[in-house]
């Protein structure tokens, strides 16, 4: 272990943590992923909405596809070109930002041109206002993740065997599941349904009631990122940037070639660690809040 | 493009075994879909394919970088498996954070009466109208074994295509290809949604492990001859 690979390594923490927090936003604003199941449903229950509606496909794969693209053009422009690594990143980031944006445009007016039956519009206020801050995201998104492939790839004393931009494709991967999994859960459970009472899930007989009044007019994809980014955001920066850190530190502190057991060692003690800590938390959770009153069962909690 | 000989056939049975793994391991994986991110459903909210990727191939970078490192086997696959279940395990503490805080529900499963491990009561903790919400021991539990395995196979798979043409580049993105058809595999047998080991639909594990069989032979028959030549 030296200063410069721990160096390195917090700024691969921190850039992840960002990366993180910027993927689930933009999904947020979006309303990609799961949650979109219910927006999807609003209108056809008799909520037509003005929420920008963008599931292109799972966060996995299409974050695999915007890291990918901006590293692949990052790689070509350092490699080819000569052109210095931080402009090359942005420019690939851009690039992958471009393709965000057309998916995210023929997404929004597909869908929602589909569900004209049901008085659902294609706002364009909404699609020129959300487009370029979805866009915004994705460029954050991209550049964090191949700025932490570049330092994998090339920096780390230790360079990583993969081309970047396959390492890109991966953390993007991670990224997407990591915002779909946590942050995501958030806009689904929370703020979508802020008309029910706060402590459970969306109750079947509500699905598709999403809340469609704003804390000032009518609710925007904007209004949810606002709010996500209060804490369903930096979550979901909190896993990802763990995830990137966890597993990299343990290369760090040890060497790989000769210390190859230590290395495997200490990510068991690290999963032994997240084990115990996740019971703690939900004995926290059991105590905290108690059973639910509507509960008219035989087992005692 | 190469012939087929004994080292060959060897490398096809570790693909083929790494495929299993990962088959079985997305039953370990505990996903709720679009239900669990309204928290209307026990597990992580997104879909098995998605997560089970997401680790297992967390686990890929761990093991291509230790590969880089040592040819011993046994680490190499262990340094995938524990990737995996580090990114699972972060995934799903933080995955848990907003359940508790950020909805107000403690995690419950929906699929039995007390915890198999903690032994704790769950029925009472579910909310009205939904099927569990959260993440509970057992579904923790369950879901570090399913990043242990997704991450072997993975690793598995990647340290036979590498051993034959000696091209990172080309041996990961052809492992991620196995691992996929492999967790959509799966994905089908389950049909969705699954809590983990304890769960009803865990028992249709050996149906996947003849599709999975037959399709990581053809597949790794076509990977060693393909990527052979690089």
């Amino acid at each position: 272990m030296d200063a410069f690979s721990m160096g390195l390594l917090a700024a691969m923490g921190a850039l992840a943590t960002v990366a993180g927090a910027s993927e689930d936003i933009e999904s947020d604003v979006g309303s990609q992923s799961n949650p979109n199941s219910q927006v999807q449903l609003a209108a056809q229950v008799g909520f037509p909405h003005r929420i920008y509606n963008k599931a292109i496909s799972g966060e996995p794969p299409s974050n695999a596809l915007w890291c990918a693209v901006a590293a692949g053009t990052a790689m070509v422009l350092i490699e080819k070109f000569a052109m210095p690594a931080l402009l090359s990143i942005a420019l690939g980031a851009a690039v992958a930002a471009l393709f965000n944006g057309v998916f995210s445009t023929t997404a929004y007016m597909g869908r929602n041109a589909s569900q004209a039956r049901f008085n659902q519009y294609v706002f364009l206020d909404v699609l020129r206002t959300h487009t370029t801050t979805i866009m915004a995201h994705a460029w954050i998104t991209a550049f964090c993740i191949t700025c932490i492939s570049y330092i994998m790839a090339y920096v780390l004393p230790m360079t990583h065997p993969f081309p970047m931009p396959l390492i890109a494709m991966i953390w993007g991967l991670a990224v997407g599941a990591i915002g779909s999994s946590t942050g995501d859960v958030h806009y689904g459970a929370e703020r979508e349904f802020q008309n029910t009472p706060f402590g459970a899930g969306l109750n079947t007989m509500d699905s598709g009631h999403i809340v469609r009044e704003a804390e000032a007019g009518v609710r925007s994809s904007i209004d949810n990122a606002w709010f996500c980014a209060k804490f369903g955001g930096p979550a979901t920066g909190m896993a990802f940037g763990l995830t990137v850190f966890l597993d990299n530190w343990r290369a760090t502190i040890f060497d790989p070639a000769t210390q190859g057991v230590l290395v495997v060692a200490t990510g068991v003690v690290i999963v032994i660690i997240l084990n115990i800590y996740n019971k703690m938390l939900e004995n926290y959770a059991r105590k905290k809040y108690g059973p639910y009153p509507e509960y008219k069962g035989d087992i005692e909690a | 493009m190469t012939g087929i000989d004994a080292t060959s056939v060897m490398y096809i049975i570790e693909i083929i075994i790494g495929g299993l793994l990962v088959a079985i391991g997305v039953h370990f994986v505990p996903v709720g879909g679009a239900p669990a991110a309204m928290a209307q459903a026990t597990g992580v909210g997104t879909g098995t394919v998605q997560l089970a990727a997401g680790s297992g191939l967390t686990g890929l970078l761990a093991a291509g970088l230790m590969m880089k490192m040592t040819d011993d086997l046994l680490l190499i696959v262990a340094s995938g498996a524990v990737g995996a279940m580090i990114m699972i395990d972060a995934t799903m503490v933080v995955g848990n954070w907003v359940y508790i805080y950020g909805v107000g529900a403690p995690p419950a499963s929906a699929k039995v009466n007390y915890d198999p491990i903690t032994k704790l009561p769950q029925p009472p903790y579910m909310a009205p109208g939904t099927v569990g919400q959260g993440i509970p021991t057992v579904c923790y539990v369950s879901g570090t074994i399913g990043g242990l395995l997704g991450g072997a196979g993975g690793s598995l798979i990647y340290f036979a295509l590498l051993s034959i043409n000696g091209n990172p580049g080309l041996s990961g993105i052809f492992a991620i290809g196995i691992f996929l058809v492999n967790a959509v595999l799966a994905s089908w047998n389950i049909q969705g949604t699954i809590e983990g080991f304890h769960d009803t639909k865990f028992k249709r594990w050996p149906r996947v492990l003849q599709a999975a069989l037959l399709a990581s032979a053809i597949i790794g028959v076509m990977a060693v001859m393909i990527t052979g030549g690089a």
